[in-house]
């Protein structure tokens, strides 16, 4: 079990390390994948069984697919070559980190464990589904039927916002083919040409 | 069996490197992958703290927070991409408009 945490550790480490370091934005991508696969398995050595099994499914599946996406639908893997305009923001943020991580590991080392883990871990009954539908209908119900309103929000605010602007969308696309004249000057009997009406009309 | 301080200590240095990757990065995409690092961070911290004191109310919160990453970033990159439309360009030193 140590060495699993270990090995895991480091994995998760390494991920988010190049996660924030490697330059290609696809690059980075991955390695936050890598990052947290190690994490759901970590779930798992926590007896959290089905958290790791939707860490893998929603965080390392679904979320991280939406982000590939996105990168190669901006063509956004490239990165961004010109020059910093404060350039001594990246040591300050590399300083800042530390102190947080400094801080934090500190606080951590200081965690006692209120009681013996080995007493501790059969009441999680394995983080399976069962036990934690059980919490979550019962005690947590409101926090539940909350979220589901803020994913409908969440759909409906993504829709709305890539959207394109329909009156935008007219201008674009209305003259664009309407005016060429392909077909033979004559105009039609009883109709006037099509250039003439839309610079008329409007 | 692994101490619980193990794991937060880790889940502090991976919150660290989270929160250097949202300061130091330029692209907008790249600082949202800073920011679910540092949400997967919390979640490690809450599970183990579950595990600790054998409540798995801690694990339900982890359950909320995974969809409120869900929905945050469905919004984040549709916003992204609203304004990758105007102004061709996901770096944040262009996006300085709002500056008072």
């Amino acid at each position: 079990m140590t060495f699993a945490f270990i090995l895991m550790a480091l994995l998760a480490l390494g991920g988010a390390l190049a996660t924030i370091s490697l330059r290609n934005a696809v690059h980075a991508a991955l390695a936050l994948v890598a990052t947290l696969l190690s994490v759901a398995i970590l779930y798992f050595t926590l007896s959290a069984q089905f958290l790791g099994i939707i860490q893998i499914i929603v965080y390392a599946g679904a979320i991280m697919v939406l982000f590939l996406f996105v990168i190669m639908l901006l063509n956004a893997a490239q990165p961004i070559t010109q020059a910093d305009p404060i350039p001594w923001v990246r040591a300050l943020g590399v300083s800042g980190g530390v102190a947080i991580a400094a801080a934090l590991v500190v606080l951590a080392v200081k965690f006692q464990d209120p009681r013996p883990l080995a007493a501790a871990e059969p009441a999680l009954r394995g983080g399976l589904p069962g036990p934690i539908g059980e919490v979550l209908f019962t005690r947590f119900l409101l926090p539940f039927e909350a979220v589901s309103v803020l994913l409908l929000v969440a759909v409906v605010g993504a829709v709305a916002l890539v959207q394109r602007d329909p009156s935008v969308d007219l201008e674009e696309t209305s003259p664009g083919p309407l005016p060429e004249p392909v077909m033979p000057p004559e105009p039609l009997p009883g109709r006037p040409p099509a250039r003439t009406r839309v610079k008329g009309g409007a | 069996m692994v101490p619980t301080s193990w794991y937060l200590a880790l889940s502090g240095i991976l919150f660290a490197i989270g929160a250097v990757g949202v300061l130091t990065r330029r692209t907008a995409i790249l600082i949202f992958l800073s920011v679910e690092l540092m949400l997967n961070a919390a979640n490690l911290s809450l599970v183990a703290f579950a595990r600790a004191w054998g409540d798995l109310s801690a694990q339900t919160a982890v359950f909320v927070v995974m969809t409120l990453a869900a929905a945050e970033v469905s919004i984040g990159l549709g916003i992204i991409v609203a304004i990758f439309r105007k102004r061709a360009s996901t770096n944040v030193d262009d996006l300085t408009n709002l500056r008072g």
